[in-house]
C-alpha cells in the first residue's frame, strides 16, 4: 500500500474499497427487508448490482484477476435477482455476504494474481453458481390476470416485465395514469412523479401516449403498481398530474391507439446502462453519464448533414420565388427563419462534437499500468506524474492515440529511464520521473511524454543513419542537432537487437509517427543527453471521419461517402441508353440515371471499357449510379479541408490521406447529384479559368 | 492556419525604405522568382501529387503535408507565362500568403539574398496584370559573372491565391 510508484493503482484500490462497502452496506439493508419480511426495493438490488458491476470492470483493468472473476460470478447471480430469476433467500444472502469478506481479502493481496488464492476462489466461485435459477418458480404467468394491451407488453424491457410480474405476485394492483408533461421540463417531470410515486407506488413503466398533448406538453401514459386503495392513489396523483384509473382484470379494454414504438422508455435507461458490458469501467462515477455507442453519435451527425441538405434544396425552391413582388415580405421571412434554422443546426453539430469528447485520463489509466508494468519487468524505480487527465479529446483520437502513446511510454521506461545505480552515479535520484502532460493549445490538444532518463545521442543517431544508408555521409555532416534527433523518426533506423547502441529510442518511432500524422497531428522530439527527453505530440481536437468506399477512376483514387452508396453493379456498357441526353441504365426495372465520373472530370482515353462498375448512390428520393473503374474497398476516412484557393472548385467535400501520403478527394455527393439533376446552372457553374 | 498576423505584416518588409530584406531565389520555368523569406515556412521534396479535376490549369493538385491538405500551384502559369515548368517539380515551398500555405512548383532553390531597397524596382512601372502577385523585379548580382546582374522577380506572398476567387 506504500508503493508511491504507482498513483493510479492507488486510486483504484480506493475505489474498489468505497464499492465493497457500498455492497456491504446495502446488503445489510437487503438482509433487514428479507427479515422483516418486508417488499424488497427493487432499486436496492439494483445499486448491488451495479457495484459489483463496476468492481469487475475496474479489476479487469488494473490486474486483478481473482476480483474480477469473483465479480463477474457475482454479477451473473444478481442480474438473475434483479430479474426475478432468483429469490431472495437465507443461503443466497450468506454467499453475498461472504463477497464482501472475499474481496477485501483479495485486495489486500501482494499480488493481485497470486496463484495460491486461485483454488479458494474456483471453490467459492462454485458455491455462487450452485445458487442457479432454480429457486425461482413460475406459477402461471401473473400478467395473464390483468388486460394489458400487447402493444404495451411488447415494449416493455425484461426488467420491467419483470418488476411487473413481481408486483402482481405481492397482490399489488395496477394503475394507469396519464398524465400531461411540459415537453421542455420533462426529464425534470419525471423524476418529480417518481419521488411522489415512491411513498406507496411503484412505476413499471411509461409510454407517450399518442392522445392529449399539444405542441407544448406530451401525454404519458404511466404504468403503477401499488398496494394503496385507489381513492389513495386519486388523492396523491389527480389534480397535480392527470386521470387515474385502474387496469381490470381479465377483461378487454378498447385498445389504444398506436403508439409509436421507436420512442424507448427512458425510465430503462439506467438499468440498460448496467446491462450493457462495454468490458471496462472508468474510475469516474457514472451517476450522471450515460454511456452511448459512438455509432449512435456518427448517426446523429448524418442527421445534421441530411438535414442541411433539406435546408439547401428548400433554398433552391425560395430562389425561385425571388423577384417576384408578391412574395416579397414571405421570402423576407423565410430567410430569416432559414438563418434561425442554420444557426441551430451549427449549434446541434457543435453538441454531438461535444458529446463525443472524452477525457484523455482514459488512456493515461492504460499508460499507468504499462509504466508499472515496465518498470517491473527492468527493475527500474519510475515515478509517474500525470498532469491534465481531464482534457478532453474526440473519442476516436483517444482510440486511435492509445498505441502510439504506449510505445511512446514503454521506449521512455526501456530505454530512456536508467537503472537505479546508473542515475545515482549521475547524481540523480534513483528514481526516476515519466510525466504525461496534457493540455488544450487553440483548437488542438498537447501530450507530452517526459522523462528525467539518458537522452538520446543525437550524433549515434547521425552515424546510424548514415552506417544504414538512409542520409549520405556529407548530408549527415550539415544536419543540426535537432535534425539528428528527427532521424529517429525515419523508418529502419534502428532495429531490435540493435537497440542500446542507439539508446534505444529508435524502434517503432517511423510507426508512432505515421499513425500521428494520420490523424492529422504532429510529433516533434527534444532531448538533451544525460537529462532526458521530451515528445510532444500535438492533435486536432475533433476528427471529421466519415467511413467511404474507396474508388478508383482512370487511375486516380476517390473516397465515396458510404452513406450514399445503396450498392455496386458491374457496369455493362451495352445496356446502356440515352434517354433526353441523358445516359441510363435498367436495374431491376427501374431507369437508374447514369454519370461516368471519368468524363465528368474530364479525365480523357484513360478510362477502359471492361470490367467497370456503377456505383448506386442514392439521396432523398433520387439515384444516380456512378461509373468508376474499379472499387478499392471501405475505409474510415478523415475528411480535411481543401485550401480556400480550391474553394471555388464544386464537386469535391475535401481530401483525406490515405497512408503513403497520398491523398484521395473526397466526392461530394450532393453537389454531383444536384450538378446531374438541376445542371450545373442550378447550383452554381463550372469555373471557367484560362 | 499558421502565422496569419505575420502573413499580413510582410508587405512592409517590401516597402520599407530602409533596411534590407532577405529573398529566397527559385528557379521555375526560364525565370528566376524571389519570395520574402519570412513568408516561406518550408522547403519540401514534392510528395505525390493529387491532381484536382475541374480546378483552373495553374492548380497542379494537392498535398498532405503533415496531415495538412496544401494547394500546389504552377507559379509561371499562374502569372500568365507561356514558359513551360519541369515535371516533375524538383521543390515545393510552402507560402504563407496569410490565409494559407500555398505550396509553390520550383524547378529549384537558387540561394537566399539580402536585398537592399535600391536594388528594388517596384511593379507600379510594369503590366497590370502582372501587377496582382508581382512587388517588382530584384536586381542581383549574377552567379554567372561579376559584372552583370540577373533578375528576380519578386512575388507579393499576401496576393497570392489571395485574389483568385
Amino acid at each position: 500500500m506504500s508503493d508511491p510508484r504507482d498513483n493510479v493503482q492507488q486510486e483504484f484500490l480506493s475505489e474498489a474499497q468505497e464499492l465493497v462497502e457500498a455492497l456491504s452496506r446495502d446488503l445489510l439493508l437487503l438482509d433487514e427487508a428479507h427479515h422483516r419480511n418486508e417488499r424488497i426495493d427493487p432499486a436496492l438490488v439494483n445499486e448491488i448490482f451495479r457495484s459489483v458491476h463496476t468492481l469487475k470492470g475496474i479489476a479487469g483493468m488494473f490486474g486483478y484477476k481473482h476480483v474480477g472473476v469473483v465479480a463477474h460470478a457475482l454479477e451473473d447471480l444478481l442480474d438473475d435477482l434483479r430479474l426475478g430469476r432468483t429469490l431472495v433467500e437465507p443461503h443466497l444472502l450468506d454467499v453475498l455476504f461472504d463477497s464482501v469478506e472475499r474481496f477485501q481479502q483479495l485486495l489486500a493481496l501482494e499480488d493481485p494474481q497470486s496463484p495460491e488464492e486461485e483454488a479458494g476462489v474456483q471453490e467459492y466461485i462454485a458455491a455462487i453458481r450452485a445458487i442457479g435459477t432454480e429457486s425461482a418458480k413460475e406459477e402461471g404467468d401473473p400478467l395473464d390476470q390483468y388486460a394489458i394491451e400487447p402493444a404495451v407488453l411488447s415494449v416493455l424491457t425484461e426488467y420491467e416485465e419483470h418488476r411487473l410480474r413481481a408486483c402482481i405476485r405481492q397482490g399489488l394492483r395496477l394503475y394507469r395514469l396519464r398524465a400531461a408533461f411540459d415537453l421542455t421540463a420533462i426529464d425534470d417531470s419525471i423524476e418529480t412523479l417518481r419521488a411522489v410515486a415512491s411513498d406507496d407506488a411503484e412505476i413499471i413503466t411509461y409510454l407517450p401516449s399518442m392522445e392529449g398533448g399539444n405542441e407544448d406538453t406530451i401525454e404519458l401514459v404511466v404504468l403503477l403498481a401499488s398496494g394503496a386503495p385507489k381513492e389513495q392513489l386519486e388523492a396523491h396523483f389527480e389534480g397535480r398530474y392527470g386521470t387515474i384509473e385502474a387496469i381490470e382484470e381479465r377483461t378487454h379494454l378498447p385498445t389504444l391507439p398506436p403508439r409509436p414504438t421507436s420512442i424507448p422508455s427512458t425510465g430503462a435507461s439506467m438499468e440498460t446502462q448496467a446491462e450493457e458490458d462495454s468490458g471496462q469501467a472508468s474510475l469516474q462515477s457514472v451517476a450522471n453519464s450515460v454511456r452511448v455507442d459512438i455509432r449512435k453519435l456518427d448517426h446523429l451527425m448524418n442527421v445534421v448533414g441530411e438535414l442541411a441538405l433539406v435546408r439547401s434544396a428548400v433554398n433552391r425552391i425560395v430562389d425561385q420565388f425571388k423577384g417576384d413582388a408578391t412574395y416579397r415580405q414571405s421570402l423576407t421571412d423565410l430567410d430569416r427563419i432559414g438563418r434561425g434554422f442554420e444557426r441551430q443546426l451549427a449549434e446541434l453539430r457543435t453538441g454531438i462534437l461535444d458529446v463525443r469528447m472524452v477525457p484523455l485520463g482514459q488512456v493515461f489509466n492504460k499508460l499507468a499500468r504499462i509504466v508499472r508494468q515496465a518498470a517491473r519487468e527492468h527493475d527500474k524505480q519510475v515515478r509517474l506524474v500525470v498532469t491534465g487527465a481531464n482534457t478532453e479529446v474526440d473519442k476516436l483520437i483517444v482510440e486511435k492515440l492509445t498505441d502510439p502513446l504506449m510505445h511512446l511510454v514503454r521506449n521512455a521506461i526501456d530505454h530512456g529511464i536508467e537503472p537505479g545505480d546508473a542515475r545515482i552515479r549521475a547524481a540523480k535520484p534513483a528514481e526516476g520521473t515519466l510525466a504525461l502532460n496534457a493540455y488544450h493549445k487553440g483548437s488542438n490538444v498537447v501530450i507530452e511524454v517526459e522523462d528525467d532518463g539518458g537522452g538520446m545521442n543525437a550524433l549515434q543517431l547521425q552515424e546510424a543513419a548514415v552506417s544504414r544508408g538512409l542520409l549520405n555521409a556529407d548530408a549527415g555532416l550539415e544536419l543540426s542537432r535537432q535534425e539528428m534527433l528527427d532521424l529517429v523518426f525515419l523508418p529502419g533506423l534502428s532495429t531490435r537487437s540493435e537497440v542500446t547502441d542507439l539508446s534505444g529510442r529508435g524502434v517503432g518511432m517511423d510507426v508512432v509517427k505515421t499513425n500521428i500524422l494520420r490523424m492529422g497531428g504532429v510529433i516533434s522530439i527534444e532531448s538533451e543527453q544525460g537529462s532526458g527527453t521530451k515528445i510532444t505530440v500535438t492533435l486536432p481536437i475533433t476528427l471529421a471521419i466519415i467511413r467511404a468506399l474507396i474508388v478508383t477512376v482512370a487511375s486516380r483514387t476517390f473516397a465515396l461517402p458510404i452513406t450514399v452508396v445503396r450498392e455496386a453493379i458491374p457496369y455493362i456498357p451495352e445496356e446502356v441508353r440515352t434517354i433526353e441526353g441523358r445516359e441510363v441504365i435498367t436495374l431491376r426495372g427501374e431507369t437508374l440515371a447514369i454519370c461516368d465520373l471519368a468524363r465528368l472530370f474530364g479525365f480523357r482515353g484513360s478510362s477502359r471499357e471492361e470490367g467497370r462498375f456503377v456505383v448506386v448512390g442514392s439521396m432523398g428520393n433520387r439515384e444516380l449510379g456512378f461509373v468508376v473503374d474499379g472499387l478499392v474497398g471501405q475505409d474510415d476516412v478523415i475528411i480535411k479541408a481543401l485550401g480556400k484557393s480550391l474553394a471555388s472548385v464544386r464537386g469535391f467535400a475535401g481530401a483525406t490521406d490515405l497512408g503513403d501520403r497520398k491523398v484521395a478527394l473526397v466526392l461530394d455527393a450532393p453537389a454531383l447529384f444536384t450538378e446531374h439533376f438541376d445542371g450545373p446552372e442550378a447550383g452554381w457553374a463550372m469555373e471557367t479559368h484560362p | 492556419m499558421s502565422g496569419g498576423a505575420q502573413g499580413a505584416t510582410l508587405m512592409p518588409a517590401w516597402d520599407s525604405d530602409t533596411g534590407a530584406v532577405a529573398v529566397l531565389a527559385v528557379l521555375a520555368g526560364d525565370e528566376a522568382y524571389g519570395f520574402p523569406l519570412s513568408a516561406v515556412r518550408e522547403i519540401l521534396a514534392p510528395p505525390p501529387l493529387t491532381e484536382v479535376p475541374r480546378a483552373p490549369s495553374h492548380f497542379l493538385g494537392v498535398i498532405a503535408v503533415r496531415g495538412q491538405i496544401i494547394t500546389v500551384i504552377d507559379l509561371p502559369k499562374m502569372l500568365h507565362l507561356e514558359a513551360e515548368q519541369t515535371d516533375p517539380y524538383g521543390r515545393i515551398l510552402l507560402v504563407d500568403n496569410g490565409e494559407e500555405l500555398i505550396g509553390v512548383a520550383v524547378d529549384r532553390v537558387i540561394q537566399v539574398y539580402r536585398m537592399e531597397p535600391n536594388q528594388i524596382e517596384y511593379a507600379s512601372a510594369m503590366s497590370a496584370e502582372l501587377s496582382d502577385y508581382v512587388v517588382g523585379v530584384g536586381r542581383v548580382p549574377s552567379g554567372s559573372s561579376a559584372d552583370a546582374e540577373d533578375m528576380l522577380i519578386l512575388i507579393d506572398p499576401v496576393s497570392l491565391l489571395g485574389g483568385v476567387q
